[in-house]
């Protein structure tokens, strides 16, 4: 069993602090997404995982053992790189079984671990070629063959599939996710990649400054984001967020955006976030696909006018200013089906998915809860 | 008025032919996007309408004007690249009024200070004027060298992977800014790119190449609705195409390849008819992930191999024989790796294509 418990870990740089009071829990048999832009200090998270960073105070535990002051090599964890890192002289086969015979298996045993895990990988077909003769996903993957073989306790990646292109990154995610469930490993792995992360992780741990700012299912952060940065670096397109001024009337909890003629009076699941605060001036979040366009006026809708429209083959991104002034009022963005509207400029009515509001403290970032 | 023509353009690098034979008409306030992977030959082109390449044959026109003699000053385009390439230890005001001083212009110093005004404006950098340009952000700095572009107000805009360096966040906030930015400011507009999102959301009309080629010209949405081939069809949208062979019978109403078979509505049919399918009735069918459904019953049985959470949706990978097929689900569905399912195809939706030429097979008086 190979639970990882990282606890308390401190780690600086010189003046830079790159992880701060890092708690993090990874059960065995999660696959851990760490997000995060770049300097969030993610891969410095990872790299203390191997063995590669010290930290500066704090615990490493992997199955329940404590291993911060051992060396690499005794962590029995796995390390891939997004750099391919194979010997050009050597095949595939003995690329993959470098680890096994440099620990002094059987030659016997060895053939019998590659051909394994090259079936695994449906890579039995590369097992004689060199690495220059492979294209880049075959390459990634005898890569990861070479890590998977040792059956370490832990798969730790960093970005493996970054400099693939985008339709062979599609099919790696779903390879690697699948690799993960068939050989029953622990894996964490760091990317900047949103989509990455949400395709392919039990869970995502979303860092920025040295500091996990969320830990949660990709759902979860998706739909129940901890502050702004996450609400705005996890979905594409971006969650929509704007200054909103919001208000408890006879009438019930409404809000005023900018360009708006009168405020618009929340439902219940909405001002459920809202009651009993303090600071009225908050900034709205939500999802392009949460704002509904309708192209006649309807009860309770917001008139809007087209500003932008962002084509995207299956529907359509869909640039909106709140009011009728052209160019001026909030934008909110949504998603429609494709050609849904026509032109800039198009008069449009926006209704709001109650459910799926989210209001945010301006200063802290933080996002307010109902009942909280 | 600035159309770009390009007519019977070849430019070889040594061995290698970089472009073969491109024509291209680019229409005057058009932002029309070069889209193609590495090496197909967008940037040789920009390059060639800039001046900074000599085509070995072709003709560039701006405005009905050959300009293939001119040298990339005298053409009055102006060029952002992926790299900032600003001059570091100036301010950002010294950068933009850099252009404006070359001796072929002729600006009071009065102007330059009207046009770097205005020019940062409009990109929304005035509070950044007196900063040096190593001391700004990735966004910050692209916003500059679009405003150094801008300043001379040139006939032309030619802009080369300018986002690529920037993280998606910014990348998505800035590919609104800059189409919003043509569109007010009316200029003519040539953006090369690899990446499908930015030509599918800030193009009129998108040019795809490949190996050197025009492979297709039309709107955002010609291209992913009709595109002409296989390479077309599969480089355009996330996740990609799905394209598998089948053997179709028309009479009977049958698609059948092992693993995947099933019944073709009448409507398909139909359109089958009129299309010039090839004599052993073989043909490549391309499904859009959005076109596959999961039913109940009466569909092609599948395994659940992946399934992707994205939030909005889900990208369900489904296991049919030796095919892996994507399929965009609602965000609620409830489903599990190993489950057994049904699939079917939104068939008014269904490609069909040449399997040996990749080619999409058309009515033969349809234009392309």
């Amino acid at each position: 069993m190979a639970d990882i418990e990282i606890i308390d870990a401190e780690k600086r740089f010189g003046a830079n602090h790159v992880i701060r009071k890092l708690n993090l829990h990874i059960a065995h048999g999660e696959f851990v997404v760490l997000l995060g832009p770049s300097g969030c200090g993610k891969t410095t998270t990872l790299r203390a995982l191997a063995g590669l960073e010290s930290i500066d105070s704090g615990e490493i535990r992997i199955g329940g053992r404590r291993v911060d002051q051992l060396p690499p090599q005794q962590r029995d964890t796995a390390f891939v790189f997004q750099l391919y890192s194979l010997y050009p002289h050597l095949t595939s086969f003995d690329n993959i079984a470098f680890p096994l015979r440099a620990a002094n298996m059987p030659e016997a045993q060895v053939k019998t671990e590659v051909n394994a895990v090259a079936k695994v990988l449906r890579i039995e077909h590369l097992l004689k070629k060199r690495p220059s003769a492979l294209a880049g996903g075959d390459m990634q993957r005898v890569t990861i063959g070479r890590a998977l073989v040792r059956r370490p306790e832990a798969m730790l990646m960093d970005e493996p599939i970054g400099a693939l292109d985008a339709k062979l990154r599609e099919e790696m995610r779903a390879e690697l996710r699948r690799l993960h469930i068939e050989n029953d490993s622990t894996t964490v792995y760091v990317t900047h990649d949103q989509v990455e992360a949400m395709s392919m992780a039990d869970k995502i741990g979303v860092m920025h400054d040295g500091l996990l700012q969320q830990y949660d299912s990709p759902t979860k952060v998706y739909d129940e984001p901890a502050n702004l940065f996450v609400a705005q670096f996890v979905g594409s397109p971006i969650m929509n967020v704007v200054d909103c001024h919001c208000e408890t009337s006879s009438s019930g909890v409404t809000m005023q955006l900018d360009g708006m003629a009168a405020p618009l009076v929340l439902g219940a699941r909405a001002a459920a976030k809202l009651r009993g605060l303090a600071a009225p001036d908050l900034a709205l979040g939500i999802r392009p696909e949460a704002v509904h366009v309708a192209r006649a006026a309807t009860v309770g809708a917001v008139p809007a006018h087209v500003h932008l429209i962002e084509p995207m083959g299956a529907y359509d991104i869909v640039d909106m200013k709140v009011g009728t002034t052209p160019g001026a009022g909030a934008t909110l963005r949504a998603r429609t089906a494709s050609q849904f509207v026509r032109r800039q400029g198009e008069p449009v009515w926006l209704t709001l998915d109650d459910a799926r509001t989210h209001f945010f403290d301006k200063r802290s970032g933080f996002a307010l809860r109902a009942g909280a | 008025m600035a159309q770009v023509s390009v007519h019977g353009l070849r430019k070889r690098y040594g061995a290698v032919q970089a472009i073969s034979d491109l024509s291209l008409d680019i229409r005057d306030r058009e932002f029309f996007v070069l889209l193609g992977p590495t090496g197909a030959g967008k940037s040789t082109t920009l390059r060639c309408i800039a001046g900074l390449e000599q085509p070995e044959h072709g003709e560039i026109r701006i405005a009905g004007e050959r300009i293939n003699e001119w040298s990339a000053a005298q053409r009055d385009v102006a060029l952002v690249f992926q790299q900032y390439s600003l001059y570091p230890n100036y301010t950002v005001r010294e950068n933009l009024a850099f252009p404006l001083k070359s001796k072929l212009r002729h600006f009071t110093p009065q102007q330059i200070e009207e046009r770097v005004a205005k020019a940062a404006n409009t990109v929304r950098i005035t509070h950044l004027l007196d900063r040096r340009t190593d001391r700004l952000s990735g966004g910050e700095m692209q916003r500059v060298s679009i405003g150094r572009a801008i300043v001379r107000e040139p006939r032309v805009f030619l802009m080369d992977e300018p986002l690529s360096n920037l993280d998606a966040k910014l990348r998505e906030l800035l590919r609104a800014e800059l189409k919003g930015l043509q569109q007010r400011l009316g200029t003519t507009l040539i953006f090369v790119t690899h990446d499908q999102v930015e030509a599918m959301t800030m193009g009129d009309r998108i040019g795809v190449v490949n190996k050197g080629a025009l492979i297709q010209v039309g709107t955002p949405y010609e291209i992913y609705n009709t595109p002409r081939n296989t390479f077309v069809a599969s480089f355009v949208g996330a996740p990609a195409i799905n394209l598998f062979d089948v053997a179709l019978d028309v009479e009977a109403g049958t698609a059948l390849d092992g693993a995947i078979g099933f019944p073709l509505e009448s409507s398909t049919c139909a359109r089958l008819a009129t299309l010039p399918l090839p004599p052993d009735r073989r043909v490549r069918v391309g499904v859009r992930p959005e076109d596959v459904k999961l039913v109940a019953e009466g569909g092609i049985a599948g395994t659940i191999y992946g399934a992707e959470h994205h939030g909005v949706e889900i990208i369900a990978i489904i296991q049919a024989g030796a095919h892996m097929l994507r399929a965009t689900i609602p965000a609620d569905y409830r489903i599990t790796v190993n489950q057994p399912v049904q699939f079917a195809f939104t068939q008014d939706k269904l490609h069909f294509f040449d399997p040996l030429t990749g080619e999409s097979l058309r009515q033969p008086s349809s234009p392309t």
